[in-house]
């Protein structure tokens, strides 16, 4: 019998991409997104910028909050939450996608 | 005689901006700014080989689609002005990007401006906006 992964579990084996039409800049106070194809801007506070940064970089998000916990002395645990919650909210506002090209 | 022709080109200019103004704004309210820039661009003439004059003239159409605009009513801001003068240069086969910029603090501000060949023919502001994208 096979358990089915949770919906946060999968999010964490996901592979994060930003859209092309998806901009952004880090600035000392915050990280301003563009969304081109809705003409809104988004601000992200300095650690929310961060781990953008680290989601568009790494293989999953697992990986990215695995990052972002060695850079501000989290435990994985909280992270994970924290990635999750941030990447629902992107996802909410078409600001990143889940790579569908999957992962070995 | 000489008068009465530069008066009638400043006139055609003036008109050639109103019309482009007219289509940006169209385009604004349909279709993404990306596209827009993209239809904007479309059946431009060939981009001119290098020439030392075409920033030169980009820079005065520039002046030319700010004096004209600000006596239009409506919204004649960085953007609208931005793509006027993107049609304008594009015409005339000159390279023109479209570049975004914006400022946080203290108040959140964004700015649009035209570049040619990296040099703003448009005002980019006052050197506080980062660029956050070039179309």
């Amino acid at each position: 019998m096979t358990r089915d992964a949770t919906p946060e579990q999968s999010l964490l084996e996901a592979r994060i991409k930003v859209p092309q039409h998806v901009v952004y800049r880090s600035f000392p106070s915050e990280t301003v997104v563009l969304n081109l194809q809705t003409g809104k801007y988004h601000g992200l506070n300095p650690v929310a910028g961060r781990m953008l940064a680290v989601l568009a970089e790494a293989e999953s998000v697992r990986d990215a909050a695995a990052v972002a916990a060695g850079d501000y002395e989290q435990s994985s645990e909280a992270t994970e939450l924290d990635m999750c919650n941030l990447c629902n909210a992107l996802l909410e506002r078409g600001l990143i996608e889940i790579d569908g090209s999957g992962t070995c | 005689m000489a008068v009465v022709r530069a008066e009638l080109k400043r006139g055609q200019l003036a008109a050639e901006i109103i019309a482009a103004y007219v289509r940006a704004q169209c385009e604004l309210r349909r279709v993404p700014i990306a596209t827009v820039v993209e239809r904007l661009r479309a059946g431009r003439s060939p981009q001119r080989a290098v020439d030392p004059y075409a920033l030169e003239e980009a820079r005065r159409l520039g002046r030319a689609v700010v004096r004209t605009l600000t006596l239009l009513p409506g919204d004649t801001r960085c953007l609208g002005r931005s793509l006027v003068l993107m049609q304008l240069l594009s015409r005339r086969g000159i390279s023109a990007q479209l570049v975004i910029g914006t400022r946080p603090s203290p108040d959140f501000l964004a700015h649009a401006w035209i570049e040619h060949d990296g040099e703003p023919v448009l005002s980019p502001g006052d050197g506080s906006f980062g660029r956050l994208v070039s179309l």
